[in-house]
């Protein structure tokens, strides 16, 4: 499956939103995504992606960019970053 | 100023999460005080408590939940009771009319310690996204206000043990004044994570288990009392200008009639006499009646040496020789201290016992202690059809200190 993919079934498992609402150019806000869900599809993006999403505000705002935004993240985190602290 | 109703009670607390359930407890004498199995009050030196007799079960959408904190979630589900039985339909009010006030200690407890366990236990960066909204304090009064439209006065009061005891006297006071029609108070605890538990083992005022039963382990006013067990859940009034509440046909369960509030500097956790007495006169004060028309006290009784003490000698010197006559219970001996939430619970079984004809019992009141010697309602709930006036009192470390008062109206 490719991040667009792998996104949707996130948004659709996790945050039971129906499939047939989303595309790639669809807007969060629009398909049921307010602020305070994008910032828990984020945490849900980083456990999926193994990458770590900065704290930093981004301006999110279709899937389209979400999918993007992980990618370059992908590209600049490879290898995957550890998840947690060797206990 | 005017005239305070109470219209609703709605709870979730040891004795059961519905007001009948909670009376049935109480006159059965039937303790929510339990033993904790599970490996995560392990570490606990004695993991005795009162949990809910029931999980929260809010009726919102799984994203919201997701931002409630335990304490929340129990704040919702009494605020519905409530709001159900005063018959407040949505939309049948103006909301900029109607406000909420909740009284906690501890707030989110719960997300806090995950929160910290995660960062600290697991040594990991993923704190929960909604963390700060879970641990806030005002998320209570804040998430009720959201799901039911209530735009007036929304405030969380945080006075320890007597938190939710001042929440009802301000909201009253905002009524009485003209500054909101309705107000939603009450409180909500939840306190049962091993930090918060853990916390209050330190500081030394938790009780020995019982040898034979663990719940009877809060003993009020026995002289083998060891001292309190905590508890959880929520209550909350609804409260209503009285007029407008007769108007509507409102069910009106009692009267705020007064509402004392005073500091006790004596010093952080020790109660003096003088510092609790003043609590209650005050109330007394702003009712306007004497103390000879109060016919039942809920004390606030936590079953520590200290409290049962000064509290007696405190009920002593406000009401003179007429204290041997007026029953006052601990009801903390079955549903354990609800910290923040005490007073609202407290309160609300005062004026449902003073409806039902009844004064609840101090439970596991075996070994009679001469410094304790009012009629504190044995063991065992006691008919008494002629109640007009009670009186809760709530004594918090800190010293802010809270007597509330409710006069029958049927």
């Amino acid at each position: 499956m490719d991040t667009y993919q792998r996104l949707v079934r996130i948004i659709v498992d996790e945050h039971k939103l129906p499939r047939e609402t989303l595309r790639p150019d669809a807007r969060l806000d629009e398909v049921g995504i307010d602020s305070l869900a994008v910032m828990e599809l984020l945490f849900q993006v980083e456990e999926e992606f193994g990458i770590q999403i900065p704290n930093d505000q981004v301006k999110l705002e279709t899937i389209d960019d979400v999918v993007r935004y992980v990618d370059s993240l992908r590209a600049q985190q490879a290898p995957a970053m550890p998840q947690r602290a060797p206990s | 100023m005017r005239r305070v109703a109470v219209t609703g009670i709605g709870l979730v607390s040891p004795l059961g999460n519905s007001c009948a359930a909670l009376l049935e407890s109480l006159t059965a004498a039937r303790s929510g005080i339990r033993r904790l199995e599970g490996e995560r009050y392990a570490r606990l030196a004695h993991p005795i408590a009162a949990p809910a007799a029931a999980e929260p079960s809010v009726a919102t959408e799984p994203a919201k939940l997701r931002m409630m904190d335990r304490s929340t979630r129990f704040a919702l589900d009494a605020s519905a009771q409530a709001l159900s039985q005063a018959g407040l339909e949505p939309g049948a009010f103006d909301g900029t009319r109607v406000g909420v006030f909740i009284g906690t200690g501890m707030g989110g407890a719960q997300s806090t310690d995950d929160g910290y366990h995660t960062l600290y236990a697991e040594q990991s960066d993923r704190i929960q996204p909604f963390s700060v909204l879970l641990s806030m304090n005002n998320a209570a009064a804040s998430w009720i206000g959201l799901e039911y439209g209530f735009s007036g006065p929304n405030l969380t009061f945080s006075t320890a043990c007597s938190s939710s005891a001042a929440a009802i006297g301000e909201a009253a006071l905002r009524i009485a004044t003209g500054a909101a029609d309705v107000m939603l108070a009450g409180g909500a605890e939840a306190p049962l994570c091993l930090g918060s538990m853990k916390a209050w083992e330190a500081i030394r005022t938790v009780a020995l288990p019982d040898p034979q039963d663990p719940g009877a382990s809060c003993k009020p006013f026995s002289k083998d009392r060891s001292g309190m067990v905590l508890g959880e859940g929520a209550a909350i009034l609804v409260l209503e200008a009285w007029d407008a509440a007769r108007a509507r046909g409102a069910p009106i369960l009692a009267e705020i009639a007064g509402y004392g509030l005073t500091t006790d500097i004596s010093h952080p956790t020790h109660p003096s006499v003088a510092g609790q007495a003043r609590a209650m006169r005050a109330a007394l004060e702003a009712a306007g009646i004497a103390p000879g028309a109060v016919d039942y006290i809920n004390a606030h009784g936590t079953g520590t040496q200290v409290n049962d003490a000064v509290e007696t000698a405190a009920i002593k010197q406000v009401f003179g020789e007429g204290a041997y006559g007026i029953p006052v219970s601990s009801t903390k001996s079955l549903h354990g201290h609800l910290l923040g939430a005490a007073g609202a619970l407290e309160f609300a079984i005062a004026i449902l016992a003073m409806n039902a004809g009844f004064v609840p019992p101090t439970a596991h009141l075996r070994r009679p202690d001469p410094e304790c010697d009012l009629d504190y309602v044995p063991n065992a709930a006691r008919a008494h059809g002629t109640i007009g006036t009670v009186m809760s009192n709530s004594f918090a470390f800190g010293g802010t200190s809270v007597a509330l008062l409710g006069r029958r109206t049927v």
